[in-house]
Order: C-alpha cells, then structure tokens, then sequence
C-alpha cells in the first residue's frame, strides 16, 4: 500500500524563517510533529541519491539545496511499509534508552507488571509523603532492575505512571546513576573496584584475568557511556566500580549482590566456580 | 568490657578504643535485637525519651561531636540550626553513602552492628523532633540493606519505632533508601536531591541549608553513620566525659581506615589526637611491606591532600608553634589541617616507594572525572582535562608544561563550584603537583612537544590561516 508522506518543509521558504543558507544546504527547525523515520528515509537509507536530507542534528534538519528550493521526489514511490522496514519509528525515550540486546539478555524476563511487582511499588511509595511519591523513582527502579536485570524502556514508562510523573524525570535520573543498567547484564554481574586502593592491590590484574577467562572484551567498554561488558556466552559480564568502601581487604569485587575480598587475580577462577551451581 | 572477647586474628590493637566499634568483629555477635538488647541496648533511648528534646541537644553540644564525614562539623551546633519558629516537619537522615576512595568504616557498622546506628538515629530524631528518618545507604551495600530493613522491622516490634515509642507519645518511622552509586550523593544537598527522586545535583548554600531547607523544603538534619553512633554513646557516658576523650576540641573517638601499601591494612578505633602516623603505621599497621619504604600517606580519603613521609610541618600560632615531622603528626581535625591536608573522613591511604605519583594521580583524576555531576563547568570540564592530562603523565606522552597545565586546570576549579566536589577534586591533584613536582616531570619529555595529538591539529589548524 503507497500513501503519500509529509515531508517536513516549509511552505514557501522565507529568509526570516531560515536559521542557515549556504551555497549547497538549508538548514530548518526539526517542525514539532514529525517522522524519524521518514526524515531517515529521506537521508539516503531509502533510494534517494543523492539523499535529501544531508543530516538531523540537535534539532535541525539540513536540506540539500544549491538553489535554495527543497525538491521533494514524487512521493508515491515511497510506501510506509517501506519506511517500517526499514527504520522503525523513535520516539525521544527510544533514542535516548537503547536497550540492546547483549547476549545475557537470555536469562532476565522480559519487563512485565506483576502483582508482585505492583506490591512491592506500593509499599515503597509509602515510605514517602504521598505529595512527595518522586522521591520512590530509585526505589522503584531498583526493584525493577533487581527482577529483570536492566531498566527497559517499559519499565520507565510504568515507574513514570505509578509515580505520576513524566518519563523524561525517570529517564534523567536511570542515565545519571551508575547502579542503574542500561542493558542486560551477564548471569554472572562482577564489578570490580578500580579506585585507589584496590589498584594498588590488583584489581586491574583481576580485571584483565577475569576477562581472559570469561572471554570478554573490554576494547569498547566506556566508563561512562557503556561501561558494561557481556562475554559471548552470556554467563558473565564485567564493569568497573568506583570504591567499594572494603580499601583494607583490596582487591575487592561485587558479583551480583554479594561482595567479595581480597581477591586477587589467582582467586579469579575459583570466584567463578564457586557459582557454577548457582 | 572486659569479657567481650573478638574473633581471633581480628583482635583490636591494645592502642584502640572500642566505643563504636565494639562489637564489630565480636565473638558470638550478631544482628539481631535479642543480642543488642542483651547488652543493654535501647538503654539510652528510653533514658533520652525521658529528658527534654533541648537536653538531648545540649548534651551532644557538650560533647564536642564532630561530624565523622569528612566536614568536622560540630553535630550538636548542627543541629540547632532549625529554625526556632518552624512548622514544618521535620527530617533526619542518616548518610550512609559512604563513599570517599580510602574510608571503609560504615560498613562495619551497617552489616555488623544495625541497631547501634537504629538507636542513636531515634535519639537524634527525638533531639531534633523528626518524625521521620532515612537511612540513604549505597546501593554497593545490598546485604546491608537487607539488615538494616530487618533490624528496623525487629525495632519496631519491640516498640522502639513507630507510635509512641515505650509510651512516650514521640512518633518515629524509619526507612532505607538505597541510592544508585554515585559518589556526589555523599554531599548533603545532593543526597537529599537523591532522596527526592532527581539527580543529585548539589544545592547552593545558601540559601539551601539542610537545616531550614532541606529534604521537601523542610529541615532537615543530615549525619554521618558513624556520628549518629556516637550520639548513643554520648548519652551513655554523658556529654561532661565524653568530651574527656580525645584531646580538647578533638573529641571522643575515630576509627581510622588504613588501606594501602602496609602489612596489616585495617580498622582502627582510636581516641582522637591520641595516636600519631609513627604509632598508626609502624606500631599498629606493623610497618611498610618487606623490603620497603613508607612514601607518602593520604591522610582523610582521597580528596585529602598528600602528605610526604619526609617532610616536616609548623603547627600552631605564636609561642604555641612548633616545628613536627610528619611521623610525630597526631591524627585529629585541627593538626591535620594545620598541616595543610586534612582529617576527612579518616580514610588513610598509604603508599611506599614501588609506587609511581604520576600513576596514583592519574588513578584518583579518573574517579573524580568519573564521579563529577557535571552541574558545574569549571569542575565538570576541569575535571575530565585533569583526568586527560594525567593519562598522558602516566602513559608517558606528556610534555613538561603540561604539569603546569594540570596545576593550573586544578586551580581554576578549586573554589569555584558549588559544592565541595570542586575542592575535592581539585586539592588531591595540586597537592600532588606541589609535593612531587619533579617526579612527575621526570616522566614527562621535551621530545614528546612535537608527537602529541592535539600538538598536530594545532598545527594543523594554525597552518591554515
């Protein structure tokens, strides 16, 4: 089925309303109600050559144009069902919580509302004022992540209706905390001290070793963007901690809720076995 | 006291002073209410429900408390703060987000001794007239957690919590929060954002003191784990002793976390200003490992600027002044301070001569630019360009001038932020800088001017006009 689509233009292009026009582009406002997916088609995903849109950054959509005037090509050719496949839609939560896949999302259920869930949400929200219910955001996402292993997009939605409040209040404070995950962990979840103390007594050695042993690699882990690393079996995953507060038992590590010390890179392998049952 | 006997090999060291600590490590302790109560715990509180909330607080004052999280505060002073002509209600919080690199004291206490902090949390809320308290624990403590919930539930059965505790008609409910492992809800306005459910963005002081404007808008008192313990004991001995403790305006007692480069890395509690860095760390800690030498101590968690174990240092104003070394330091708030650094929250890092300055530098500019709310400018970009120029001092590509860079990155956000994250980020890398200057440059190279990355593109870009 071929409809046709609203590319975001202006009517008659005025110069007040232009922010930028150079000798090859113009640059408009993202309009308000508007498609990712179809400005992504128009960017040269579909089969437009050459794409329409050069780039969508931070609000703004850059046309190409050496004269001045968008072309917009004869739209039929475009079905929705095209755009559908090959982007789908975004919305603002989307873009900003991916949620990969990784491969220990085997073993963590997909998000639901259990009954269980909603009991346990009541009686931390009233632990707070009943005009303060906010303030059970890290609570409420603490139960979530402690059942299915990560804060997925569901998830926020549903803490931001318990709580009453907008989405972007709950995004806000999962992508600040580091305690909060962002993708699915390994069965296993090690987080390994890296501040002072614990350096100087090994943990970067245990890091490595626990690395080779599981067959992680860290070459794209990212402290802050992406500090979460899954070995391709799913069973394991590793993170650096900032201070575990245990500096006299260094190197110290956490592995799901329970801590660890004194574990130095020999100790990496018995660590592991000791849950093989688990 | 005499028949508490420890766990053997965890004995406390004949120089310590067991007043928090007590049963830390005990043999035949646990969590439970049965055995606090054994030992005539909730003593106090029934005594304090007793006294006048105004005597509680005169009491703590006498004391001398100071707070045990890194500031020095006087608790007591703190305290009375709210507003005489309140209405609002009233909160405490127990910050229990112990997190400063170096200090590892609260743990003990959440994991091994809840109803110590439970007790003196009802006695601080009685003092100040909370009805209700969190306890905001780390979210790195999930077992602690777990007692503290049981701890509070047993509590409340014996009726030490909830309605008209031991029929005083005095209220108290208690909660934990558990936070999400960020290091700046250790700050007192952050923590209370956190508590909030918001990012913890620290608040500007003032107007936003805790005590007339805190959690929800209203005042709210926030202490430390270990010095709401203290509170209990305080009572116990009343203020007129306990202030015995110690030396005068350093009272009571502190436990000293010691982690690092030594044999015997551990706790220690110890009356404050009564031990010096010699006993601490030869007589306690048993000395540096085989076949080294001590270097250089960081003496209150690692914000706290880096002493050298060679140097010496004036303490004291006029005819009082006098000329110390660094092994003859006693460890309280003032000499520490005096000193230059400072007592914190008594996280004492050690190192000896296998470690490089350039290397722990670089390991304590990651964790600030790591931990950093990014609030601030000056500390959120000074911070990850210290944490930058530090990687290229420690791998080894740096330039001599870009030490003065770093010291000069340090100085532009020492003050200029609006919590102490600023300084504390800030202190640690120009004391380093100040300290071990030629150390650092000696692994630093002229050569490296014409290699580094960003030397190219300014190249580059200066070519191009």
């Amino acid at each position: 089925m071929n409809s046709r689509l609203s590319v975001p233009q202006p009517r008659k292009i005025d110069r007040d309303q232009l922010s930028y026009l150079s000798d090859s582009s113009i640059v408009i406002p993202l309009p308000k109600s508007v498609d990712r997916a179809q400005l992504e088609f128009l960017s040269g995903n579909g089969n437009i050559n050459p794409p329409l849109i050069t780039s969508i950054d931070r609000g703004l959509v850059r046309y190409h144009s050496s004269d001045g005037i968008i072309r917009v090509p004869k739209a039929q050719s475009i079905s929705r069902d095209d755009v559908k496949r090959l982007r789908p839609k975004l919305t603002v939560l989307e873009n900003n919580i991916a949620s990969p896949v990784t491969s220990g999302s085997r073993f963590f259920p997909p998000f639901e509302i259990t009954q269980d869930l909603e009991n346990k949400a009541a009686s931390r929200i009233a632990q707070y004022p009943s005009e303060e219910s906010r303030s059970a955001v890290l609570p409420l996402l603490h139960e979530v992540q402690h059942k299915f292993g990560f804060i997925s997009l569901e998830s926020i939605d549903w803490v931001a209706q318990r709580l009453n409040i907008e989405p972007i209040k709950v995004v806000e404070v999962v992508t600040f905390y580091p305690g909060f995950r962002q993708k699915a962990p390994g069965r296993l979840h090690v987080r390994v001290c890296r501040t002072l103390s614990c350096a100087m007594g090994g943990s970067h050695k245990l890091m490595d070793k626990l690395c080779a042993i599981t067959g992680i690699d860290r070459a794209e882990a990212d402290g802050h963007k992406d500090p979460i690393s899954v070995s391709p079996c799913g069973n394991f995953s590793v993170e650096y901690a900032e201070c575990l507060a245990s500096c006299g038992t260094a190197p110290v590590c956490l592995v799901n809720d329970d801590f660890h010390e004194g574990i130095t890179a020999d100790k990496a392998a018995d660590l592991l076995d000791s849950y093989e049952n688990a | 006291m005499s028949d508490v006997n420890y766990i053997s090999g965890k004995e406390p060291h004949e120089k310590e002073y067991r007043l928090i600590f007590k049963n830390v490590d005990r043999e035949g302790w646990d969590t439970s209410i049965d055995r606090y109560l054994q030992e005539g715990g909730y003593e106090m509180l029934k005594k304090s429900l007793g006294m006048e909330p105004k005597a509680v607080i005169a009491e703590v004052k006498t004391s001398g408390l100071r707070g045990r999280g890194g500031a020095g505060f006087p608790t007591g002073v703190k305290w009375g703060f709210i507003p005489p002509t309140n209405t609002k209600p009233v909160y405490l919080i127990c910050n229990g987000d112990e997190s400063e690199p170096g200090t590892f004291k609260d743990r003990y206490i959440l994991h091994q001794d809840p109803h110590q902090l439970i007790e003196g949390m009802a006695i601080s809320s009685f003092a100040v007239g909370a009805h209700i308290a969190y306890i905001y624990i780390r979210e790195e403590f999930p077992e602690a957690a777990i007692i503290l919930e049981k701890a509070i539930a047993e509590a409340r059965e014996k009726g030490f919590l909830g309605q008209n505790i031991q029929g005083s008609g005095f209220d108290l409910e208690i909660y934990v929060h558990r936070g999400a492992a960020a290091y700046i809800c250790g700050e007192e306005t952050g923590l209370i954002e956190s508590l909030e459910g918001k990012r913890p963005y620290p608040r500007i002081k003032p107007p936003f003191f805790p005590a007339a404007m805190g959690l929800y808008m209203c005042p709210t008192i926030v202490n430390n784990v270990e010095s709401l313990c203290h509170v209990v004991h305080i009572l116990k001995m009343g203020g007129e002793e306990y202030v015995k403790l110690g030396t005068p305006r350093n009272s009571g007692t502190r436990i000293l976390c010691v982690s690092g480069d030594v044999k015997n890395s551990g706790y220690f509690e110890v009356e404050v200003g009564k031990v010096t860095f010699r006993e601490l760390l030869y007589d306690m800690c048993g000395g540096p490992k085989d076949g080294r030498e001590f270097k250089a101590v960081i003496p209150g968690g690692s914000s706290s600027k880096i002493l050298r174990c060679n140097e010496s240092f004036k303490i004291g104003r006029g005819d009082d002044a006098k000329e110390l070394e660094f092994w003859d330091l006693p460890l309280d708030f003032d000499t520490l301070a005096a000193a230059g650094s400072m007592a914190g929250s008594g996280g004492v890092i050690v190192m000896d001569d296998s470690r490089k300055m350039s290397w722990v530098l670089n390991n304590i500019t990651h964790f600030y630019a790591h931990e950093s709310c990014g609030q601030c400018t000056p500390c959120r970009e000074g911070s990850t360009w210290m944490r930058k120029i530090s990687d290229r001092l420690a791998n080894g590509t740096a330039t001599p001038d870009d030490v003065d860079t770093l010291e000069e990155v340090a100085y532009q956000i020492d003050g200029k932020t609006i919590c102490a994250f600023g300084e504390a980020s800030a202190w640690p890398v120009e004391a380093m800088i100040d300290k071990y200057r030629d150390e650092l440059i000696a692994d630093t190279s002229e050569e490296n001017r014409f290699r580094s990355e960003e030397r190219v593109e300014q190249e580059k870009f200066l070519s191009k006009s």
